[in-house]
């Protein structure tokens, strides 16, 4: 919403600067967004005459003008058409800066001398968009300012207004706001319509068939206008506030809203059949054409103003074509109606039409206002396009809303805002705004009866009467406090202290954290190559995504992390660690909410170490994310996991990849990706990816076993190299050592695994180092001797391993 | 025999002087004093001299040993002092080349700008609470006073999953269903992701945020304003210029922006803030008595305040990072810089 100045001092004095007006109306809940001080730095744009025109000898569109001055005559080249010579127009000297930055420099134009520039309203910051240059009206004086010279000095402010107040959709409704706070009065326009010839009544009429959504409905009869353009001061004022000037009726139902902020329309009387009004729903399926030229399919809640025939215009929100305001339009029905807020919404909504119209009354329109601002534009019309006005009103309003009444209470204020305010003070503060109150009972009580006018729909209750006095008063004026409620130890949740450990654990084994959009494209799964029946093929889709490669939400992270590494890898960054924490969301049956479930997964790739002299050079491979898995479980004191290499996960190389299982619960899969899957995502290089159930990780997590106590005895360490047959799994080998339980091994080590010409065929060495150690005596060589060699039998006989 | 024990001297310490290393050093003591040594030889010959003088003789012997000891101990330590500084010189490295590093990770700035303010409101006492991100209209919309006809829902443009099912457009429907499951007192932030239907260069159709809210009795829109501007100062320093304006949330009433004084202008006016010299960090307001008859509470007993903050906007105020793309493109140039 856009106010001038110059406008809202029609209605209301002041005295401010325009950064103190626009800091009291931001503090005011009027957020001003932006402020423009028209004509500031422009007075160098001054009045000049043309006294020739000719056209550029060596340009076609071009004109040469010679431009006089109060003091010069000098030649400029300009590019517009609508200029004669006689003219008057904005010239802009030379070292003119134009809003735009466009400076105005001495120069050649196809080798002719230009000297100045000749200016276009949108040049000048007063439209948005204008044809041709600016020509002024005659009799100004040469030389002066043209801002001045039009009266046009002024400040546009340009507020971002919250959807609760309609009323300040206008110049009034500002001006009103600005009386409150600096105790001003404000004046409405007051219209001298005069009226001539035969009564409205007896040429036309209205019948209001749904008043539910129209409660009132006011026309006027114009007759015998001539329909011209707007003149200069109505087309300014509505370009100052962003509007095109159309023509003098168009202009003025425009103006009147802008002003007093209530949407009218005019029909030509013309073309309404048998010369009367109809309010009522639509019927399911009819067409309309709006005098945007759109073919609008209807519905029997969309609200219609119609003739005696059918709909002529979509109520509060767009005329039709049929009886729209033409050039040669003489006899104008002019309409002033209030319309219900929902219905206007929903149909506008529906059909996508928003208008400055459907705006106001979709947020509510002042029903109060309605015969104002009819004969405030009727008189307007009648002064700018001729024309009789018909003797009197039609108003249609069978049952008029009462005003809401609410009680304030002082006591009940001061206690929610924590500062002290008084009834009186409440009700002057309430009264500079328009709402008028009395003190129920009597004084002592601090209570005050409000009466809310029509223009303020957003006060329905007294929270509503404590905040426009928390507003007027101004938020500073309440003291900083702090609350005195109870305080109780709220710990954070085991699963937000489990994800930031996650997190924090990821971090320190020197993984990125990285944020995906949770909605991919509903072909992301299909990259992955997923059986048929893959559950993750389901996902929750959006009915109006922004774009196909975000309409669905993810069931898993893994696409979004290879094309994360994808992306990055392009950027020439090709070592990669990066892991997501983040919920997937699996549609569930019967129920309206999907599964929300929290995956943990990460992504490895390219070297071991950061790149560097004293580095390794090795790449990653199936041990590093094996590794890391690992060392997650430790953290979250998850014991004994197994390792199965079937897990039905088809992205996965198929020799190089496991699930992770712990407690007979699976946690998650992990190993590299199939070569197949790498090539859709465009990955040269191979990956490793882990991808767990943080879900899962969180409930296996355990406490911390305790502490073992500490020996202070001397260990021995006992190597033995073992021949072993290939299909035989560290596993097993790892559970047959277990099962032995030997009381003083402290640990076992798999320090090496050797394949190789010099072992029989189908054979591999396993080369283990076992530490022994009692907490209570030194170990002979005899118990050690004996210990390991009861691990080494168990072997044998477990597995046919051989002592090598 | 004086006169040989005297050169004998002479000679061995000559040649100490002369050992250059340790290895040396030990064959000239080997040479003088061993037991096959000068010495030892020159101590034979002293039974051969007359009985008056060996004593004479031998304690002359004993000195001298006495004395070549202490010299070659001493040279010892001289030779080593200078082999350890030999070594030391040779071992040298050029400590300027860098260090061997492991990789190292990093926390994205949202999640680290979010447990930052998550744990200043901790310290005041709040508690986490999470909530569904893919939620019921009703949640997210009706039980906030935003209904379905309402021009409010202009605020916030919404993607749909089906007419009732939204994805939540703020962590606002974490209140609700915090407060439908506990009774008053209720002091607790919920962190979490939004999503809105709008994308371009200053909105993302994903985006953070963290909602906050405390309900008891007798909270005034005074605790509102001491609450947030301890959270500012604790956040953004103390001393930096905070202001309450009123604004429109349908949840709230009041309701009110908080702005603080531009970080990055220091209030002057600049591009960032539009030359206001404020930045909005903060909507917040005392919560309308229509969510507490949505969720049970009753409005004459208790009364409340609600806050919520974009993480992305606090987060770009922070770093200075000026294009918001950049926290979901992922690119590891950008994560490894926080």
């Amino acid at each position: 919403m856009k106010v001038t100045q110059n406008w809202l001092k029609e209605y209301v004095e002041f005295d401010l600067l325009p950064e103190e007006l626009a800091h009291r109306l931001t503090m005011a809940g009027l957020e001003v967004d932006s402020m423009e001080k028209l004509g500031e730095g422009l007075d160098s744009v001054i009045v000049a005459r043309l006294t020739d025109v000719r056209p550029h000898p060596d340009a076609d569109r071009l004109t040469l003008c010679t431009v006089e001055t109060d003091s010069v005559t000098l030649q400029v080249v300009c590019g517009a058409t609508n200029h004669r010579a006689g003219d008057l127009v904005a010239f802009a000297q030379v070292g003119t800066e134009l809003p735009g930055d466009l400076k105005i420099r001495k120069s050649k134009i196809r080798g002719q001398d230009s000297n100045g520039m000749l200016c276009s309203l949108t040049e000048l910051g007063l439209a948005s968009s204008s044809e041709g240059i600016l020509i002024l009206p005659p009799g100004l004086e040469l030389g002066i300012p043209v801002f001045v010279a039009l009266g046009l000095k002024d400040v546009r402010y340009e507020l971002g207004l919250t959807p609760n107040r309609p009323d300040c959709l206008s110049v009034v409704g500002v001006a009103r706001e600005i009386a409150g706070m600096t105790g001003a009065a404000l004046r409405l326009p007051v219209p001298h319509l005069v009226e001539a010839g035969d009564a409205a009544a007896g040429k036309s009429s209205v019948t209001i068939l749904d008043s539910d959504l129209c409660p009132r409905y006011a026309a006027r009869l114009i007759e015998g206008v001539t329909i011209a353009p707007s003149p200069a001061w109505l087309a300014r004022r509505l370009e100052a506030v962003g509007m095109r000037s159309i023509n003098n009726v168009v202009d003025v139902t425009n103006f009147v809203m802008m002003e007093l902020g209530h949407p009218l329309h005019a029909f030509d009387f013309h073309f309404l059949r048998d010369r009367r009004i109809v309010v009522r729903r639509a019927h399911d399926g009819d067409r309309f054409t709006t005098l945007d030229g759109q073919v609008r399919t209807l519905l029997a809640d969309d609200l219609v103003i119609c003739d005696g025939e059918g709909p002529v215009a979509l109520a509060g929100i767009m005329g039709g074509e049929n009886s729209e305001v033409r050039p040669e339009t003489v006899d104008i029905l002019l309409e002033s109606a209030y319309f219900n807020p929902g219905t206007i919404r929903r149909t506008s909504k529906r059909l996508g039409l928003h208008t400055e119209s459907s705006h106001r009354f979709e947020r509510g329109a002042d029903i109060d206002m309605v015969p104002l601002a009819l004969d405030r534009a009727a008189a307007l019309i009648v002064e700018l396009a001729g024309g009789r006005a018909a003797a009197g009103m039609i108003d249609a309003y069978p049952s008029p809303l009462p005003k809401r009444q609410l009680v304030i209470s002082a006591q009940k204020t001061s206690q929610q805002l924590g500062v002290e305010i008084d009834a009186s003070e409440i009700q002057r503060v309430l009264k500079g705004i328009g709402l008028v109150s009395d003190f129920v009972l009597d004084r002592r009580d601090g209570a005050l009866l409000v009466e809310v006018p029509h223009f303020r729909p957003d006060i329905e209750r007294e929270i509503d009467l404590v905040e426009e006095v928390a507003r007027l008063i101004g938020y500073e004026r309440i003291p900083a406090t702090m609350p005195t409620s109870t305080l109780n130890s709220q710990p954070l949740p085991r699963h937000l202290q489990l994800e930031r450990l996650l997190c924090e654990r990821m971090a320190g084994l020197g993984f990125a954290e990285v944020i995906n959009y949770s909605f991919v494209a509903a072909a992301s799964v299909e990259r992955l190559g997923l059986a048929a029946d893959d559950p993750r093929r389901q996902s929750v889709q959006l009915l109006n995504p922004l774009t196909e490669d975000q309409a669905v939400m993810r069931t898993t992270l893994v696409p979004s992390l290879l094309e994360t590494a994808a992306r990055n890898i392009a950027y020439r960054t090709g070592d990669l660690a990066l892991f997501e924490l983040r919920p997937v969301f699996h549609p569930v049956a019967g129920e309206e909410l999907p599964r929300e479930r929290l995956r943990l997964t990460a992504l490895l790739s390219g070297r071991r170490e950061p790149e560097g002299w004293a580095q390794q050079p090795a790449e990653c491979d199936f041990f590093d994310i094996k590794g890391v898995v690992e060392d997650l479980l430790v953290g979250l004191n998850i014991g004994e996991a197994r390792w199965p290499a079937e897990h039905g996960e088809l992205f996965y190389h198929p020799g190089k990849s496991c699930a992770a299982d712990a407690g007979g619960t699976r946690l998650g899969t992990l190993g590299e990706i199939h070569p197949e899957v790498l090539r859709t995502f465009d990955i040269p290089q191979p990956v490793y990816l882990l991808d767990l159930d943080a879900e899962a990780l969180f409930a296996a997590a355990g406490r911390h076993p305790g502490f073992r106590p500490l020996s202070r005895y001397p260990d021995v360490e006992r190597d033995s190299a073992l021949l072993i047959d290939e299909e035989v799994s560290a596993q097993q080998v790892l559970d047959a050592l277990r099962q032995v339980r030997l009381k003083d091994l402290e640990n076992i080590v798999l320090f090496d695994v050797y394949r190789g010409p010099s072992l029989p065929p189908g054979k591999k060495s396993l080369a283990i180092r076992a530490r022994y150690r009692a907490l209570d005596r030194t170990l002979t060589d005899e118990i050690v001797q004996g210990l390991h060699g009861k691990l080494v039998q168990a072997l044998q006989k477990s597995l046919g391993a051989e002592l090598r | 025999m004086n006169n040989q024990l005297a050169a004998l001297e002479k000679a061995a310490a000559h040649a100490a002087g002369e050992a250059c290393s340790e290895l040396d050093l030990q064959q000239v003591r080997a040479r003088f004093l061993g037991k096959k040594g000068e010495l030892t030889a020159l101590m034979k010959g002293v039974g051969s001299l007359p009985a008056e003088q060996r004593p004479i003789v031998g304690a002359l012997a004993n000195e001298v040993k006495d004395r070549l000891e202490t010299l070659f101990n001493s040279r010892l330590e001289e030779l080593r002092a200078v082999e350890l500084q030999r070594r030391l010189t040779a071992e040298r490295v050029d400590v300027t080349l860098p260090g061997r590093r492991l990789r190292r990770g990093s926390r994205h700035p949202i999640t680290q700008v979010t447990e930052e303010i998550v744990s200043i409101f901790a310290s005041l006492g709040f508690g986490v609470a999470e909530g569904p991100e893919v939620e019921r209209d009703f949640y997210n919309f009706e039980a906030l006073n935003i209904p379905r006809d309402h021009p409010a829902r202009d605020m916030q443009d919404t993607f749909y999953v089906s007419d009732d099912v939204v994805l939540r457009t703020h962590t606002s429907p974490v209140q609700v269903r915090t407060m439908l499951n506990q009774a008053p007192p209720v002091r607790v932030v919920a962190p979490g992701t939004v999503y809105r239907r709008d994308s371009d260069i200053t909105h993302s159709p994903m985006f953070h945020q963290i909602e906050g809210f405390l309900v008891d009795r007798r909270v005034t829109f005074g605790d509102l304003k001491g609450m947030l501007t301890t959270f500012i100062n604790e956040y953004f320093g103390t001393g930096i210029g905070v202001r309450f304006r009123p604004s429109f949330f349908p949840f709230t009433e009041p309701s009110a922006e908080v702005d603080i004084q531009c970080v990055i202008c220091g209030g002057g006016g600049c591009r960032v803030c539009k030359n206001s010299g404020w930045l909005e960090i903060l909507g917040s307001g005392m919560i309308d008595p229509e969510v507490f008859k949505a969720v049970g509470y009753d409005p004459e007993i208790y009364t409340g305040f609600a806050f919520g903050m974009g993480i992305e906007r606090i987060a770009m105020l922070k770093y200075g990072v000026n294009d918001l793309r950049l926290f979901f493109e992922n690119d590891l140039r950008f994560l490894k810089q926080f």
